[in-house]
């Protein structure tokens, strides 16, 4: 019985002592004690059950294993009514994002001192859309003036509790112009009951890209890749997966691993040339024509503190992530990739909020270029690559003047980026948020050869391959999730004011 | 008065500041507002803090709190002088089939037991007599207002940064690549937004002159307004 210090003394003592051994005979500890624990605090309302059992009520699809496995207490356990582990077990069922509602009460169990946990849970809708991202892609003509030229679209969609397994399963689906990428993923969070995640992924992304600086001549195999004059048109399809496994070694900090493979079509130009700065070059396209296998190991650490992923005012974001081409697993590319990026958030006395983000990476061997850094991924000003897919054409916006025009693909890459954010709106209904940004940066994307042989034409720091970025907008947390609307994809489309871009 | 602030420092974190209840445009409720023994106290009730959904937890046999803050405005200024806290924290016993109740006030606690739930917000969700500021602190001739914060089951932050970061990320999401990083962890931005307690009003208090209260006479053995 829940018993308070001053009424029992050493009789409730002995009790426990009793209950204590009764339960060390129990098989499995199924048949709770008579009497619970008394303490000091006691006198101050704390009570303490045996747990009789635990009871889900309410889950129509989500099967009672996948609701037990959040709820750290077993059959047996004396459970303190004060322990906070009871009030974050709710809010642990909650982020699964399988219920909308989840209550936690105990009810009176068979004997007298012992409780049963009963969990309350109202389902949600559990097929989410995970991602959407749709702009303009673009092209520019002889002056450097952008002309918009084809949309892009890609969406990402999952049901996120597979039949009431509590397992993932995703689909998506990209689409630019001439290009399309398919993908499903599927992810079990706690592989056989284990505490390690499982995950695996499959892919089909057929797709182009587009090489060049200026004045390309080529000669492509393909009569309709010669359709498009400006650029040497690289056609390419990959279909593959990946396989892996991921782990929290604790509240911030988790590890994941996948190994992947995936096998590669190239139709590549028989013969191109380009002006590199003012000097014609072999176009060099980072990738194997015709089938090749890309064979890999994927490892990420991932540091997490922020108070929030999409709105965070304070904490830091760290990762570090390897990936080894491994040619001894039957690769075509042999090449070592290493990233890390580091990010904090300060909430500012007047409430606003200042970000730092850091990033860097470094490529060795010979990576095929879709796995190499893009100019895009590191400039607002271009569209980042959706699912695999590169829409836009464009070299990037050349603000500061320097060979930066000259880089699309690199084997080096870094950013500094400062944001600042103003809370317009804070709500508690379906919109829990609205946020004006305003964030710039620099950046710089570089292969080998810009350190070696700069392109001709470009002096002192101009030889450098760094630029500005610069971005603003409107970032919005709702109920079904977080959305930016940014107006860099405008800015993007303006010309830029200074240097030659074609 | 920063002695005054100092003793009744809060035990519980508040979602609600007194910044946060300057700002608002608040519900006027009519208070009995009077001193004794030298201290300001107040009178009002706030059941309205208990709706169905609470009515319903605290028949759970988990723990619930009521918290209330009590803080003394200038009329005509947005920077409080002084703060009263009352703590509840009320527990069903299963068993005994009674509401235990830890009462905290004034920097004192008291234990206590109610055999319903009109016992329980008769205890704690009405503040009767509650001593808020002492009289001497301030200004005879000033008016001055009582906001009231009250709040069941509030978050501290060191919980609501815990709880965050479980909903925020959830288990088994992310995955290896960067580009993917929307792919699975999505699910989290369902709640993102955890509330700071479960349930939350806020009023204020007629304004009152401290010279021109009525004084309750103290009669012997009332203990009710001793600090």
């Amino acid at each position: 019985m829940p018993v308070h210090g001053r009424r029992v003394g050493l009789s409730a003592a002995l009790a426990v002592l009793v209950a204590t051994s009764s339960l060390a005979r129990v098989s499995g500890a199924a048949e709770p004690p008579v009497e619970s624990e008394a303490t000091g605090d006691a006198a101050k309302g704390r009570l303490r059950y045996t747990l009789d059992g635990i009871e889900v009520r309410g889950n129509q699809r989500t099967v009672d294993r996948v609701v037990l496995r959040y709820i750290p207490f077993e059959p047996g356990d004396v459970l303190d009514v004060a322990d906070p582990e009871i009030e974050l077990t709710r809010f642990r069922l909650l982020g699964t994002g399988f219920f909308s509602s989840v209550r936690i009460s105990l009810r009176k169990g068979r004997r007298r001192g012992a409780a049963v946990l009963v969990i309350d849970v109202e389902e949600r809708n559990t097929i989410i859309v995970e991602n959407v991202a749709m702009g303009i892609a673009a092209d520019e003509d002889a002056e450097g003036n952008s002309e918009p030229i084809t949309p892009y679209l890609g969406v990402q969609v999952a049901e996120t509790n597979l039949a009431g397994t509590g397992i993932t399963l995703g689909a998506g689906i990209g689409v630019a112009a001439d290009q399309f990428a398919l993908q499903m993923r599927f992810a079990d969070p706690a592989f056989v009951g284990s505490e390690w995640a499982f995950t695996s992924s499959m892919h089909y992304i057929a797709a182009r890209d587009f090489f060049g600086i200026k004045d390309v001549s080529f000669e492509s195999p393909l009569l309709e890749l010669r359709e498009v004059t400006d650029y040497a048109v690289v056609s390419y399809s990959r279909f593959g997966g990946t396989i892996g496994a991921g782990h929290d070694l604790s509240t911030s900090t988790r590890v994941l691993f996948d190994y992947g493979l995936e096998r590669v079509e190239a139709l590549v130009p028989t013969v191109a040339s380009h002006v590199r700065g003012h000097t014609r070059e072999p176009i060099d396209f980072d990738i194997l024509p015709g089938a090749s296998v890309l064979s890999t190991i994927n490892a990420a650490l991932i540091y997490d503190t922020r108070d929030t992923p999409f709105l965070p005012t304070r904490g830091a974001l760290g990762s570090i992530r390897g990936t080894l081409g491994l040619e001894p697993l039957g690769s075509s590319y042999g090449y070592q990739k290493l990233e890390a990026s580091l990010a904090y958030w300060w909430r500012l006395p007047w409430r606003h909020v200042v970000s730092l983000e850091g990033q860097v990476g470094a490529i060795a061997g010979d990576a095929p270029f879709f796995e190499m850094f893009y100019v895009g991924d590191y400039t607002d000003l271009l569209p980042d690559r959706i699912l695999g897919l590169n829409p836009d054409r464009r070299q990037p916006p050349n603000i500061l003047g320097t060979d930066i025009v000259e880089v699309r693909y690199g084997n080096y890459a870094a950013k500094l980026e400062a944001e600042y954010r103003i809370p317009l709106y804070v709500g508690r209904g379906s919109v829990y948020g609205i946020d004006f940004f305003t964030g710039a940066g620099l950046y710089g994307v570089a292969t080998s050869r810009d350190f070696e042989d700069p392109p001709t034409g470009y002096e002192g720091a101009a030889r450098a391959p760094i630029d500005l970025t610069y971005n603003l907008g409107l970032r919005i947390e709702t109920y079904v999730g977080g959305f930016s609307v940014a107006f860099s994809n405008l800015f993007g489309l303006l010309p830029a004011r200074e240097g030659g871009r074609k | 008065m920063a002695m005054a602030l100092g003793l009744l420092a809060p035990t519980v974190a508040s979602a609600q500041s007194a910044e946060a209840l300057s700002k608002k445009k608040l519900s006027r409720r009519k208070a009995k507002l009077a001193t004794h023994r030298g201290w300001v106290t107040m009178t009002v009730s706030y059941r309205d803090v208990v709706n169905p959904a609470i009515r319903r937890k605290l028949l759970s046999g988990l723990p619930t709190v009521i918290a209330s803050r009590t803080y003394v405005f200038p009329d005509k200024g947005k920077q409080p002088v002084a703060l009263g806290v009352k703590t509840c924290r009320i527990v069903f016993d299963l068993w005994d089939e009674v509401f235990r109740i830890d009462l905290q006030q004034g920097g004192r606690g008291r234990q206590t037991v109610a055999v319903n739930v009109e016992g329980v917000l008769r205890r704690c969700a009405e503040a009767r007599r509650q001593p808020i500021v002492a009289k001497r602190s301030l200004k005879p001739q000033q008016r001055y207002f009582m906001g009231v914060a009250v709040e069941v089951n509030p978050l501290s932050p060191q919980m609501m940064d815990r709880i965050k970061r479980w909903v925020s990320r959830p288990k088994g999401a992310g995955t290896v690549g960067p580009g993917d990083s929307l792919f699975g962890s999505f699910v989290g931005l369902f709640i993102t937004h955890v509330p700071d307690a479960d349930r939350a009003i806020s009023f204020r208090t007629q304004p009152f002159v401290p010279a021109v209260l009525p004084v309750i006479p103290t009669k012997k053995g009332d203990r009710r307004a001793s600090r």
